[in-house]
């Protein structure tokens, strides 16, 4: 952006402390020739400013109110090294086909933030900004975090090595599927399906995010039935089997209550959700690191904020968070399926948390609707996941000739020929909302 | 195998040869390296049978895997891990090596130290030469006659096991000394059963000699200027009659070691230098060598 | 029974042609190929038997074929794999695995409940065979 008619830095200090209201770039929150530091925390927001405010005055105005800044002059800044403590937006670029938006880039200095704390991180970034007067929408699209502030947090309590370690299982995405339905099995049915999915072939299976303590399925009646159906599983298998238990409660004493009684019935693996808020996620990571215990994390809740274009947070920055916070999985969302997610921006959240993530989470309807049955659904899934790995091992191009492998395992696996005669063209082809807003940019080779 | 295609009455040679792509590989083989007329006379006879032993196989003529394990013999320096590479690229491309790479060693990685070392030792190698060509060189150390607790023979056995039984995995190249080579074959007639192809490697000219070294230079950016290429000619000859005559090997070494006379004269003059200084070998530089010295003397 | 370890135990059971040909995939992939055995394929069970050492920098399956040949011949009626190891930071562990030998029967696992305060339960799993012989004579025809 031209500077030419950019408010400059009010450096004469009688002026710039004088009591009153001034424009946040002339308080020093813009500054286009800033470096940014190795050290330095980065942001980049989308803004959308009211009609008539100037771009770079709401840039400067999310650095201000996202670090010291206060809507007015403040001669207590004057008792700090406020030039260091003040946040910087230093760049700022109108976003492709989007009228009245702009990307801006901000820096904060590392000394901002506490040392292990998302809910610190959170409060400066996505604190007051977001609902600033001056911009009509403001969305957090990508963070750079420095290796020094990465290096407070303990980060995932398993990782994807040791979680395929415990569970022996390489070479082919581990297959897994969510109890159907959500809510109202008792815990005795519930445990059914459980056993059912893992005998037939999965190696996962898992609560949905709402599912708790509910009057038709308390608790420890879920935690019993579902251990049961795990340990029948595997041992008429002789694999490793798991389900995810959802541990999420009212309050972080319930939540170790029901981990405590999942590790005591021998499960690997618990699941909290998005919702229980990022202290209880940092809190439960640590519990897990303590216990051996693989740590799922259901995103529940986060279209509140990352679906829309303009304003929230993008599930981009969410994985990072996660990532620090310490979570084993995290739904990234589905290249096919029911929910939200535009296949390459799934592709590049699998990037931006790569060792961290390798469920093929296919969704769990498709197990448990099969027309023979849950196990029969669940082998369905796993002989056509094996065939395929098979052959692009064998160097075929299973994009190409994908049906065609499947095809002839259906030949001997009736389970499979049922599937894709039930499914075999369904597709879910809704647009999605949350695409990207990006031109490529030619660059030096 | 696969099944027997529909038999054409007539094949093309031509085709053949062309579609296989060894003609670029003989090509290159008559282009880089310097004499070896009749190494690449025979190179060229050993493709031509292959050649032709993969048409007639699928016209039903031919009978089984050709066997394809070969012995250079040859005084050292005279070529033979460079034609080795260029024969595993040949039989790459005929389809008689599947990976075409060339795995080198010498006694000491074969032969162990003490009682159950060497099978694993060997094993070990001939495993990572699979689909390749083993080149063993200075073959004739495997076999030591007169120690009978020497563990080499060890290494001949499993070697002889692998050469007969996996002749689609992997091709031998035994290389070293004629004359010690044919005693080492007295000794051990199941081995020289099992070579199919002979190419024995003659030393190179005076003249071979010299392209090879200037050639070389040209490798490096270097090069003689006139009187330095005179000299190098007078060292070639001087060179041969002295012990441990190694052909294009001494000929490197005495390159290597006139590069470093260059640096030192040019590093002591003290002058500025350009390009020209940099790349050019002068005839002291050549004359330096104690092999002038002890003509003199 | 059937025990499901593995990459491909849901498919019939390879042939050495598909087993070379897996083997050549992680040849492709720089990774060092390893084969172990057991009679006690307990899934807690992480240390099968080594068959030799990782083969390290081999170019073609032939190698890995050859010494499957010898591992089944000397270790008939039991558990063969075939493991293949990344060593690239951030890996440094097993990228793939896969049975390549099965007993001609497999009795399984029994589950055993010990049954303790509330409604809780202690599982484990045992072997039948392991439980009826020592090693090296469980799973003989």
């Amino acid at each position: 952006m031209g500077a030419a008619d950019t408010p400059q830095q009010i450096l004469d200090p009688k002026k710039r402390y004088q009591a009153g209201v001034l424009k946040y770039a002339q308080m020093g929150y813009w500054n286009a020739d800033y470096a940014p530091k190795d050290t330095d925390v980065l942001a980049v927001f989308r803004i959308t400013p009211q009609e008539g405010v100037d771009p770079i005055e709401a840039a400067a105005a999310v650095a201000g109110e996202s670090s010291t800044a206060t809507w007015t002059v403040v001669w207590t800044d004057r008792l700090t090294a406020c030039d260091m403590y003040r946040a910087k937006a230093y760049r700022i670029e109108p976003v492709p086909g989007q009228e009245g938006q702009y990307f801006c880039w901000v820096a904060y200095d590392l000394d901002l933030f506490e040392e292990g704390s998302i809910a610190n991180l959170t409060a400066s970034i996505i604190g007051n900004v977001f609902s600033f007067k001056p911009l009509r929408a403001c969305r957090l699209e990508d963070m750079r975090l420095p290796v020094a502030y990465v290096k407070t947090f303990r980060g995932p309590p398993t990782g994807i090595v040791v979680e395929r370690e415990r569970l022996e299982k390489y070479g082919r995405p581990l297959l897994g599927a969510t109890m159907k339905p959500k809510l109202g099995l008792s815990g005795k049915n519930y445990g059914r399906v459980v056993y059912e999915a893992l005998r037939g072939g999965l190696d996962f299976t898992k609560d949905d995010e709402n599912i708790n303590s509910q009057p038709f399925m308390h608790w420890r009646d879920r935690f019993l039935y579902c251990m049961e159906g795990v340990n029948q599983a595997a041992a008429q298998t002789g694999e490793s089997k798991g389900h995810y238990l959802n541990i999420t409660a009212g309050t972080m004493e319930e939540m170790y209550k029901r981990a405590e009684f999942a590790r005591d019935l021998g499960s690997c693996i618990v699941m909290i959700d998005l919702i229980v808020g990022w202290t209880a996620i940092q809190s439960m990571s640590n519990w897990c690191r303590d216990n051996d215990m693989i740590l799922h994390l259901h995103r529940a809740g986060h279209g509140t904020y990352t679906r829309q274009k303009n304003h929230g947070v993008s599930f981009r920055v969410i994985a990072k968070w996660l990532r620090l916070a310490g979570v084993d999985h995290l739904h990234a969302g589905t290249a096919v399926g029911k929910l939200e997610g535009d296949p390459m921006t799934v592709q590049g959240f699998y990037n931006v948390c790569r060792d961290t993530v390798t469920k093929q989470d296919l969704f769990g309807g498709g197990t448990i609707g099969h027309p023979m049955g849950i196990q029969a659904g669940a082998t369905a899934n796993r002989v056509a996941l094996e065939a395929m790995v098979l052959a692009r091992n064998e160097g075929r191009d299973i994009a190409s000739e994908g049906p065609q492998i499947l095809a002839d395992a259906a030949r001997w696996c009736q389970p499979l020929r049922a599937a894709l005669d039930t499914w075999g063209d369904i597709t879910f082809n809704y647009t999605s909302t949350d695409t990207s807003d990006f031109v490529p940019t030619a660059s030096v080779a | 195998m696969n099944a027997p295609e529909q038999a054409p009455a007539r094949i093309d040679l031509g085709a053949e040869f062309r579609d296989a792509g060894i003609g670029e590989v003989l090509d290159a083989l008559e282009r880089d390296l310097v004499g070896l007329a009749p190494v690449k006379r025979r190179v060229r006879e050993i493709a031509a049978l292959l050649l032709v032993d993969r048409v007639r196989q699928r016209l039903g003529l031919a009978t089984e895997h050709p066997s394809l394990h070969m012995s250079f013999t040859g005084n050292p320096g005279t070529g033979k891990t460079t034609v080795a590479m260029r024969m595993a690229e040949i039989l790459h491309r005929l389809g008689y090596c599947r990976r075409g790479h060339v795995v080198a060693v010498t006694r000491d990685d074969l032969v162990g130290q003490y009682i159950g070392h060497t099978a694993p030792k060997t094993k070990e190698v001939l495993k990572r030469a699979m689909g390749g060509v083993l080149f063993i060189d200075e073959a004739y150390y495997l076999y030591r006659p007169e120690n009978e607790k020497d563990y080499g023979q060890e290494a001949i056995e499993i070697l002889l096991q692998v050469m007969e039984n996996q002749r689609d995995d992997l091709v031998v190249i035994l290389a070293g000394y004629a004359e010690r080579m044919e005693r080492f074959f007295e000794s051990n007639p199941g081995m020289k059963s099992r070579i199919a192809h002979h190419v024995d490697f003659p030393d190179y000219s005076d003249t071979e000699l010299g392209e090879i070294a200037q050639r070389m230079l040209a490798g490096w950016n270097y090069r003689f200027d006139e009187a330095a290429r005179v000299a190098f000619a007078d060292y070639i000859v001087l060179r041969r009659r002295q012990p441990h005559f190694a052909n294009a090997r001494s000929i490197r070494n005495a390159l290597d070691r006139m590069r470093l006379r260059q640096a030192l004269r040019l590093f002591e003059s003290g002058a500025t230098v350009d390009a020209e200084a940099l790349t050019t070998l002068t005839e002291a530089d050549v004359r330096a060598s104690r092999h002038f010295q002890q003509a003199a003397a | 029974m059937r025990i499901t370890q593995g990459c491909f135990s849901f498919l019939p059971d390879l042939t050495d042609t598909q087993i070379a040909a897996q083997v050549n995939y992680c040849l492709e992939q720089g990774w060092a190929v390893a084969l172990e055995f057991t009679d006690d394929p307990h899934p807690r069970n992480t240390y099968w038997n080594m068959w030799g050492l990782p083969m390290f920098d081999l170019r073609d399956p032939a190698g890995v074929m050859g010494e499957l040949k010898a591992c089944r011949e000397a270790n008939p009626e039991t558990y063969v794999r075939i493991n293949a190891f990344d060593s690239t930071k951030g890996w440094e562990t097993v990228r793939m695995s896969f049975i390549v030998q099965r007993p001609t029967a497999e009795p399984g696992f029994r589950l055993v409940r010990q049954e303790t305060q509330g409604r809780m339960l202690r599982y484990t799993m045992e072997s039948y065979a392991v439980g009826r012989a020592p090693e090296g004579a469980r799973y003989a025809p």
